[in-house]
């Protein structure tokens, strides 16, 4: 019985990655390919009065320039996630002359070659009746207003009477804690190239989601969804920003109809600031109440973030406030207000991660008034059930996760007081928080191809974004199959492909493997029903259920594999080509029954040096209950990643407007910082590594690891701060002038 | 964004007598050599159509030379030069540690010292080093040659004291012994980073009182500058609380930083008087 589900197995997309074979959204060599780029408005609010395009038109090789004057018409899609139609916003693009935001798109030219089309992008001169536009939170608070809903989860809740108990409480605390506008960056900026064949298109993409692509841009371009091809098979990066379907996607398939021939459009670093959204900015509010044993008896959780003018897009920051502890009295409200910013979409664990900057603070500064060591006031405040839901967990090992952590970073040698920890003129402090993310699943489908080399195909149209699905889907495949993993081929990132949700929301590990599990199982019996047809075979006259197939091999029940014969030599005799098992799976009633959920625990120290306040993120330990680990390997990286990531929120990462005019200062790699390979140092990751035994009905029992691990880093960065230097920053990112 | 060629003109001259002339003869023409700093205002969009004279094939701008009396070093000579070169890491470390410390690989292997110099920007990483080792910038045009020291170089932001036609040829390093060297660079993360404050500093102990001392910031005012007052007050000094205090308030005097997008005027003016504290403190 092979082994793979749960060996360190390394990516089978890291060759063609290493090597520079791995073909990204741009990479495609399409034959007479035009170049399209996107002009972006230079205002936040007002109205486009004039588009001067004579001089651009007659640039050398120009081949079209489109604006809202004159681009075909398109539809709003439905926006609905559910039904895999899901734009970044729901204006279309050049719907009309309104701008909403800085680098809004309003005009796309067409060239023979990139430099052509960027030469002549400067010929375009557009007129503006220019408005004030709102930039600043703080400025548009007269305007907040109170969403209801947001991906079906309501946004303001209450439950007890957490005033009452705050009056009445022995300990509290009460703080505002606010983090910046954050941009994603991923390596590769988004690209698309359009193919038309007649009626029938075919996009080249980098997206978290080919079926969501496929659907959203087919309504916005009115057309039949079986028309439109996506093909996106390696992703640079997404963390969100390639989740939901942004204009880019739109431009290049009517700048490619309009020119009657392939169109590349590949964004600049500059675009990705406005062009596939960010993370908003959070000011949060939270108010605990505390008996003087540490049981929490109140907790309030307020927050303000923004949204667009065009879109509604909620960072729910508290709704993880209504059940990571144990609580009688919680009340959780988010305001938005809608400011002339490019509209903000989902960023590695939305809401949960700036909401636990705040909650994870504010219990760090509780534990400081009760003097009580942090992670003995996260113990007493365990929750047994989830509280908000009143739904036990399906499997939970937060205490295991503290106690593994706690452990390996030898926190018991830690000294309560801040300021009191040093290594020669340095400070040191020591920090923790918790982290958690839902374990959430989807519907998917996949198929498990044998072929009559004995290889397999696994295939499915869900993606890799570098998390390792390449990997992860050949593994399962691999066991099920009794086939070595390098005979087992994993094909992706496709719309004709089986469905599978979107790559967010940490699902496809419980979404994807199950069904392919199904379906490697279907081939297996359509193997052995195959095998029962032979003549003059040791299986002659027995039933399909009397025979076996594992291990690479069909044999008589009960007999030797040996007297058996070789699942090729199957297809050989039988003069098939292949045979082709399907799976789909998805979650059902245990969802009624049980609230998924992981958890875990980043331990962290710094190093602050007190000439130049600048923070050195020195060790850190995490532990992560995420169910069954199918990869240590990419789910270490997974780790690592979090921790890099969130070292970048606690310290560096802050997206700057002029607030005069909406335009972006930081929008390039040297003014929007983020960590290098300098600022990592010691980083241990540890998994529970205990099936969670209802999230699937397989028992594989993973629930996904992408989002869990960037959250509560910051806070525990802060929290360690804190402890080295006695200085609370609430306010991210913890930059040395705000600390000096 | 700009990618419209028209009207830029790249020339490659084969000799440095062609390239002075033809900077000679086109007033508005620029020199061009490593292009770390040009091409990133090209795509930015910020560049100047015009003349370009590319220096970067020129051995006689190349190769570092040790005399008696001083080292010189060619302007062309990049970052990845002077890392991998033996006679600096011994004699002129802070120089080194600042071309490390200068952009990533791609960069350190493109970009040179004159060009970092001439770009003249304030938060560049190696000014600082060569004001504190007093480098002497050689200048050639059609017209000859002539010496400055580079303290007398820059006047303004962006302003230095460079001729219509004239380029920077070599920095020239006099030798010196029993100095100790400081240098810190503070950015916003640990490599790749644009200076908050840069600081480098280097002195001579006579028994227990200063014989002498260099001190050099950068991201503090308009320039790199060097820190003359603090300087004086510290010459024939002992270093003590006394004289350190002095020194940090003659230095907060002499520089002028600002609020920008990377730090705060007043963040700077502590880390430099701090830098400046530790670098005394050190030399006790």
């Amino acid at each position: 019985m092979s082994t793979a589900v749960g060996g360190s197995i390394s990516r089978k997309d890291g060759w063609v990655k290493v090597t520079g074979r791995a073909p990204y959204a741009a990479d495609h060599p399409i034959a007479g390919v035009a170049h399209a780029v996107a002009i972006q408005s230079t205002i936040a609010n007002g109205r486009i009065t004039a588009i001067a395009t004579s001089l651009a038109e007659n640039a050398p090789g120009v081949l079209a320039v489109i604006h809202h004057g004159n681009a075909p018409k398109l539809y709003r899609p439905e926006n609905d996630f559910m039904s895999a139609t899901k734009p970044g916003e729901a204006r279309v693009v050049f719907e009309d002359d309104r701008v909403h935001y800085s680098g809004q798109y309003v005009a796309i030219i067409v060239a023979e070659t990139l430099e052509q089309a960027r030469y002549a992008a400067e010929l375009v001169k557009i007129s503006y009746a220019v408005e004030d536009p709102l930039i600043e939170t703080d400025a548009a608070l007269d305007s907040a207003y109170l969403p209801d809903e947001f991906f079906g989860e309501k946004l303001t809740t209450k439950r007890g009477d957490p005033d009452g108990a705050l009056s009445g409480a022995a300990v509290t605390h009460e703080a505002s804690y606010t983090t910046p506008i954050e941009h994603h960056n991923p390596m590769e900026p988004s690209a698309s190239i359009a193919v038309w064949n007649g009626d029938e298109l075919t996009l080249y993409e980098t997206t978290q989601w080919v079926a969501g692509a496929r659907k959203t841009v087919a309504q916005t371009l009115g057309i039949a969804e079986e028309k439109i091809h996506i093909v996106s098979p390696f992703i640079g990066g997404g963390f969100g920003c390639k989740g939901f379907v942004w204009p880019h996607s739109v431009l290049s398939a009517i700048a490619a109809k309009k020119v009657n021939r392939p169109v590349k459009l590949n964004l600049t670093r500059k675009h990705m600031f406005s062009a596939c959204g960010h993370r908003s900015e959070t000011k949060q509010h939270v108010r605990l109440g505390a008996e003087r044993n540490g049981r929490l008896v109140a907790i309030d959780h307020d927050t303000v973030v923004q949204t667009s003018t065009v879109e509604e897009f909620v960072e729910a920051c508290g709704n993880t406030s209504r059940f990571l502890y144990s609580c009688p009295n919680v009340r959780v409200r988010h305001r938005a207000v809608r400011v002339n910013v490019a509209t903000p979409t989902p960023m590695r664990a939305p809401g949960e991660n700036p909401g636990l900057f705040a909650l994870e603070s504010a219990l760090d500064e509780l534990a400081y008034k009760l003097n009580m060591d942090p992670v003995e006031l996260r113990i007493v405040n365990h929750a047994d059930v989830n509280e908000h839901t009143r739904k036990p967990w399906s499997s939970k090992y937060l205490k295991e996760c503290y106690r593994m952590a706690a452990e390996h970073f030898e926190w018991a040698r830690r000294a309560l007081q801040p300021e009191s920890m040093r290594d020669g003129n340095v400070l040191v402090g020591w920090g923790m928080a918790t982290a958690t993310y839902p374990g959430i699943r989807s519907p998917g489908a996949a198929k498990v191809r044998l072929l009559q080399d004995g290889s397999v195909d696994v295939i499915s149209a869900t993606q890799d974004m570098g998390g390792g699905t390449y990997t992860t889907m050949a593994q399962i495949a691999a066991d099920v199959m009794g086939v070595a993993i390098e005979r087992i081929r994993t094909v992706l990132g496709d719309s004709l492909l089986p469905p599978a949700p979107v790559s967010g929301g940490s699902m496809t590990t419980a979404s994807i493997l199950p069904a392919i599990r199904k379906a490697a199982q279907d081939a297996l019996s359509k193997l052995r029903q195959l095998a029962a047809t032979m003549p003059a075979s040791p299986f002659t006259n027995r039933p399909h259920d009397d025979i076996v197939a594992e291990g690479g091999r069909v044999f008589p029940k009960g007999a030797d594999p040996s007297s058996g014969l070789a699942y090729e030599d199957v297809l050989k005799r039988t003069n098939q080509s292949e045979i082709e098992g399907e799976g789909y799976t998805g979650p059902g009633p245990e969802r009624d029954k049980f609230a998924f959920q992981s958890f875990g625990a980043h331990f962290v120290e710094v190093k602050v040096d007190p000439e130049i306040a600048t923070v050195q993120v020195s060790r850190v330990v995490s532990a992560f209950d995420v169910g069954r680990i199918v990869n240590p390997k990419t789910a270490r990286s997974q780790g690592y990643s979090g921790v890099i990531m969130g070292i970048g929120m606690a310290l560096m990462e802050h997206t700057v407007y002029d607030s005069r005019d909406g335009s972006i200062v930081t929008s390039n790699l040297a003014d929007y910082a983020i960590p290098v390979n300098a600022d990592a140092h010691s980083i241990d990751i540890l998994f529970v590594d205990k099936p969670d035994p209802f999230i699937d009905s397989d028992g594989l029992g993973a629930r996904g690891v992408g989002e869990i691990t960037v959250t509560g880093v910051a806070p525990a960065i802060a929290n360690a701060v804190y402890h080295a230097t006695g200085r609370r920053i609430r306010d991210l990112p913890i930059t040395p002038d705000k600390l000096l | 964004m700009s990618t419209s060629l028209d009207g830029f003109d790249l020339v490659t001259p084969a000799s440095l007598e062609e390239a002075l002339g033809l900077l000679a003869s086109d007033p508005a023409a620029r020199p061009f050599a490593g292009g770390t700093d040009l091409m990133v205002q090209l795509e930015a969009g910020r560049l100047r159509a015009g003349r370009y004279v590319n220096l970067w094939d020129l051995a006689e701008l190349r190769g570092i030379t040790e005399s008696p009396e001083s080292v010189a070093v060619g302007a062309l000579t990049t970052y990845t030069d002077i890392r991998n070169a033996d006679v600096l890491a011994r004699e002129y470390p802070l120089l080194v540690r600042a071309a490390e410390e200068t952009g990533g690989t791609a960069t350190q292997n493109r970009g040179t010292i004159g060009g970092n110099i001439a770009n003249a920007s304030p938060a560049a990483d190696t000014p600082p080093a060569l004001l504190v080792y007093d480098a002497e910038l050689e200048l050639r045009s059609t017209a000859g040659t002539r010496r400055v020291p580079y303290t007398a170089f820059h006047t303004a932001y962006k302003q230095m004291i460079l001729a219509p036609g004239e380029i920077i040829s070599r920095i020239r390093l006099p030798r010196r012994t029993g100095w100790l060297d400081y240098y810190r660079k503070v950015g916003p993360r640990r490599a790749q980073a644009i200076s908050k404050v840069c600081f480098a500093g280097s002195i001579a102990m006579s028994g227990d009182t200063v014989a002498d001392v260099r001190i050099a910031l950068g991201s503090v005012a308009p320039f790199v500058v060097r820190a003359v007052q603090a300087e004086s007050v510290l010459r024939g000094k002992s270093i003590n609380d006394e004289a350190i205090a002095a020194a940090e308030r003659a230095l907060r005097s002499e520089v002028a930083p600002i609020d920008d997008l990377r730090s705060t005027a007043e963040y700077r003016l502590r880390v430099a008087s701090n830098l400046l504290r530790e670098f005394l403190s050190h030399s006790q």
